[in-house]
């Protein structure tokens, strides 16, 4: 095998392993038993939500700090996001069964190929998983590397989880799924492929991270003028109810102007820190202004985001010099 | 010159020799400095636990007298989210006459970071290095009378930020764009300047399978008169594309100081950089 692939692959690999890690010990063997003790609460008529902490990654949550909601359709159900692990999986498949007894699932949805959207893929059936092309080729590429550094991040939890990737490529504006409509809408920002749904029965729309309520958003993949643009189209889509991809659902829109209100600051203050010279660990140390503190994670997510976004910033906005060799 | 004749070896002979290299030139560096090192009786306890910290002590502060110094401010994330660019600020300002700051991690395979004189600058640095996993830095700056004033801060890691090969070999051109520039000069006061400069560089480790030693290791700022200004000797652990940023002291009229890299190849890159006059900004 050709060594510079290799090498390549490694890198991609520990590159990917180090997108969303934040500092957690592995605890020893876990002695009570994991149990993400789900709950399901409808928004919408036959509607339900399931939802996560508003926190990271640790070792009390397990990776639940995520929304994800199923749908009682017609003819069966529709499960939007799986989670962070099999474990969730197990869970979440188990109150679906309670919550809307001997219906079938029908359709499973994959948001963005982020860690905690996903990863409770394998315990259903692939061919039912879909998403857009670009969701599955990042999972193809930067899955394995999620996975590892999930088990460094919430250890036991993640116990017998593997990548599944979504046996279904969307390609179509809509689908009909056992006797109802979704609309299906295929932005970025937050990724490179970012996947939005709306029933057009009860007209919630499903943004994944695209909008974040009352938790800051999160940047290992983004890019923030697409963000910005992709935010203003589902602003403009006709909806009853936002259900983002963390935090409470949303029937005022106040979740995109959370987010877009935060993205606009973040962008603003890096740019400006980067003309100004200062270093990452000094612009880490900026005041964050007080209308933020109602996020969760905020300082964290801050300083995770200053990494990102820095280096990209300063090859647009650092002049180059005419070098001399 | 030894960093560069042992560098240069390492480009030819490969990756085995390379580690082997790596070691001797510590060997050589340890045994070099042996004769004034302060005893392990006399060295404080170090506050960052590190178990190496008699190990980097004796090697890369050689000297009287090392105590511990809450001056000595360094500036690094609790976890770094990317441990190939791991970024830390050193700011020993609080201190005078600092000839000399050296910066190592010391659980990496190679820990010495880089070497700053600040000669007519203010003592302080910014740049990034590779983590190849959770480390104690510690960061010394020697006083003119010998002292080494410490500080430090530990940063966790996810694994391998030096033995990866770096992005520039998943590029087939990079050759092309090796030296090439970016760089912003400010006027932070009537009396000094800061000075961001980013260069194209693998800054190969060597310790990547399949692909030798090759850094960038030495820049040296020049002010007008050809007075050197600033050096700094990188390292191996500095990340590819080295973004560096000093605090060069100015007079208040328009200066044009005068920049000049070399890397463990022989390749020089050199350009100038304009401090506009204080009545300026």
């Amino acid at each position: 095998m050709n060594a510079k692939v290799s090498n390549n692959e490694r890198r991609v690999f520990l590159q990917s392993l180090s997108v969303g890690c934040a500092y957690c010990a592995i605890a020893p063997a876990q002695a009570k038993l994991l149990d993400y003790k789900l709950a399901a609460s409808e928004i919408a008529k036959g509607t339900w939500a399931v939802h996560g902490a508003n926190e990271y990654f640790n070792l009390d949550n397990g990776g639940n700090i995520v929304n994800v909601a199923f749908i009682d359709v017609p003819d069966g159900i529709v499960v939007i996001d799986t989670g962070p692990s099999k474990r969730y999986g197990e869970a979440l498949l188990a109150l679906i069964e309670k919550t809307i007894p001997g219906k079938r699932i029908l359709r499973v949805y994959n948001t963005h190929h982020h860690p905690d959207h996903c990863f409770g893929n394998q315990v259903f059936d692939k061919n039912l998983i879909a998403a857009p092309q670009g969701v599955i080729d990042n999972l193809a590429s930067e899955g394995e590397g999620f996975s590892e550094n999930l088990y460094r991040l919430i250890g036991d939890w993640m116990r017998g989880t593997a990548l599944v990737i979504p046996g279904v490529a969307l390609e179509a504006g809509f689908e009909e799924v056992g006797g109802r409509r979704f609309s299906l809408y295929y932005l970025s920002g937050h990724t490179s492929s970012d996947f939005v749904i709306r029933d057009d029965e009860t007209g919630v729309l499903f943004t994944g991270d695209l909008a974040f309520m009352f938790r800051t958003p999160t940047t290992p993949h983004a890019d923030i003028a697409t963000w910005q643009q992709s935010i203003m189209s589902l602003d403009s889509t006709d909806r009853e109810l936002i259900f983002p991809g963390h935090g409470p659902q949303d029937d005022k829109g106040e979740s995109l102007k959370q987010t877009a209100d935060y993205l606009h600051w973040l962008d603003d203050n890096l740019r400006n820190s980067v003309e100004q010279g200062l270093t990452m660990n000094e612009a880490m140390d900026l005041p964050i202004p007080s209308r933020f503190n109602s996020l969760s994670v905020l300082r964290t997510e801050y300083e995770r985001s200053v990494v990102h976004l820095y280096p990209q910033l300063e090859d647009s906005i650092m002049q180059e010099v005419i070098v001399t060799r | 010159m030894v960093l560069d004749t042992v560098s240069n070896k390492m480009m030819r002979i490969g990756r085995a020799s390379v580690l082997l290299s790596v070691v001797l030139f510590g060997a050589l560096l340890l045994s070099g400095a042996s004769s004034a090192t302060v005893s392990a009786a006399q060295l404080p306890p170090d506050p960052f636990e590190s178990v190496m910290w008699k190990q980097m002590a004796e090697r890369y502060f050689p000297g009287e007298k090392v105590v511990f110094d809450s001056r000595v401010i360094v500036s690094a994330p609790k976890s770094a989210e990317n441990q190939f660019h791991v970024p830390i600020t050193v700011d020993a300002t609080a201190l005078d006459n600092v000839e000399e700051i050296v910066a190592v991690a010391d659980l990496n395979p190679i820990p010495h970071i880089l070497t700053v004189r600040p000669i007519k600058a203010l003592s302080f640095v910014g740049f990034r290095v590779k983590l190849q996993q959770g480390t104690p830095i510690h960061v010394g700056a020697r006083t003119s009378d010998g002292v080494w004033h410490i500080g430090g801060a530990y940063v966790d890691a996810a694994g391998g930020g030096c033995t990866a090969p770096a992005m520039a070999h998943g590029q087939s051109n990079w050759m092309k764009t090796l030296g090439k520039t970016r760089a912003l000069t400010r006027r932070e006061s009537a009396l000094s300047a800061r000075m961001t400069i980013r260069m194209r560089h693998p800054m190969d480790t060597g310790l990547a399978a399949g692909i030798p030693a090759f850094f960038m290791n030495k820049i040296t700022v020049r002010d007008e008169a050809g007075d050197a200004v600033a050096e700094l000797d990188l390292y191996e652990p500095v990340s590819e594309n080295p973004t560096v940023t000093i605090k060069p002291s100015v007079g208040q009229a328009e200066e044009t100081l005068q920049v000049t890299a070399r890397d463990t190849e022989g390749n020089e890159f050199g350009f100038p950089l304009v401090v506009p006059s204080f009545n300026a900004q």
